[in-house]
């Protein structure tokens, strides 16, 4: 079965279309998924924008990272759980929408830069974790995220438009 | 007289609103809502997240080597551009549909919670997070949890306008 008949079937199932056949469970599920942005976005911001160097410069960048840490794998719990469900309510326009796709991609990229920050650069943390010019890989990751984040918004919000 | 919406105010200013320079070009642009609202929407996230932050440590979760103070010395430029960010968006927007936004009651709710926001905010918020209030905890905690409350009520009744919308036909 390729994809493409995956999301025909999803489509055409019965949770799919009670999910976009009713308005009131869709907006409670985007709701949740806004307020999962803000928590996981809104606290993750603070960990790149450290890492490149531009807020909270006085900090460790281990106490930013494990004081925030928490909140943001929550609000990305949340995110995730609703975003699969709002992907459960219109796969087909999902599928066909370039903003979609580009977001997917966005979304790996994020994750494979997280793996990158938490297997390559933070190993050698001890040596910078109060510095405020941080070495190049690690700035990096911050530019990569928030970029990344900043993408995953836009190409999420112009699903529902284009 | 009704406290539902905005109709307390005359119809004719929203007209106005939509025929104006900005509201009009909004209106008739098939990309310009869509960016403000994208910008809009990064508002949020820096928002919430500067507010919260320094709403955590008021709680007592994480950043405990430093003070409530100097967290919210080093974030509050950040909350102050994220809400001239959602006001330089936000208003066009009204403007673009101010007429729909003078029958949507979750707009005038939001408008009304987005009050008592800015009023927490900028009240005991900021008494909370001046140094001389370190040791008062409980002061703290109450200011912590009355702005978060008032900020996602605020993002709540926003994102219910759209919703009103839909439900009620445009």
């Amino acid at each position: 079965m390729s994809l493409f008949h995956f999301v025909q079937w999803l489509n055409d199932s019965s949770w799919s279309i009670y999910l976009r056949e009713n308005d009131w469970p869709f907006a409670i599920i985007e709701t949740i998924h806004i307020l999962g942005l803000g928590l996981s976005v809104g606290t993750i911001m603070w960990v790149d924008l450290r890492l490149i160097g531009l807020a909270m410069r006085r900090e460790r960048v281990s106490d930013v990272v494990s004081s925030l840490m928490p909140w943001a794998i929550a609000g990305f719990i949340v995110m995730f759980t609703s975003g699969a469900l709002l992907l459960l309510s219109e796969p087909m326009k999902c599928y066909t929408r370039l903003s979609f796709r580009l977001k997917v991609v966005m979304l790996i990229l994020a994750g494979l830069n997280v793996l990158y920050f938490h297997f390559r650069v933070e190993r050698s943390m001890q040596e910078w974790d109060e510095a405020v010019v941080l070495p190049w890989r690690a700035r990096m990751v911050g530019y990569a995220s928030m970029a990344l984040w900043l993408g995953i918004i836009v190409a999420g919000r112009w699903t529902a438009y284009f | 007289m009704n406290f539902q919406d905005l109709r307390i105010f005359p119809a004719s200013l929203f007209q106005w609103c939509e025929s104006s320079l900005l509201g009009n070009a909004i209106k008739n642009s098939k990309w310009d809502f869509a960016i403000l609202e994208t910008v809009h929407i990064i508002g949020i996230a820096v928002l919430l997240g500067s507010t919260l932050v320094v709403n955590l440590r008021l709680l007592g979760f994480g950043m405990r080597r430093r003070s409530a103070a100097e967290l919210e010395e080093e974030l509050g430029p950040w909350t102050w551009g994220a809400l001239v960010l959602m006001l330089v968006t936000g208003a066009p927007m009204f403007l673009s549909e101010a007429v729909r936004m003078s029958l949507n009651g979750p707009f005038f709710t939001k408008m009304i919670l987005l009050s008592l926001a800015l009023a927490i905010h900028f009240t005991i918020r900021r008494t909370a997070t001046r140094p001389e209030a370190a040791n008062r905890i409980g002061l703290g905690k109450l200011a912590a949890s009355l702005s978060i409350i008032s900020w996602l009520s605020v993002a709540l009744a926003g994102r219910a306008i759209a919703f009103f919308m839909t439900l009620n036909g445009g």
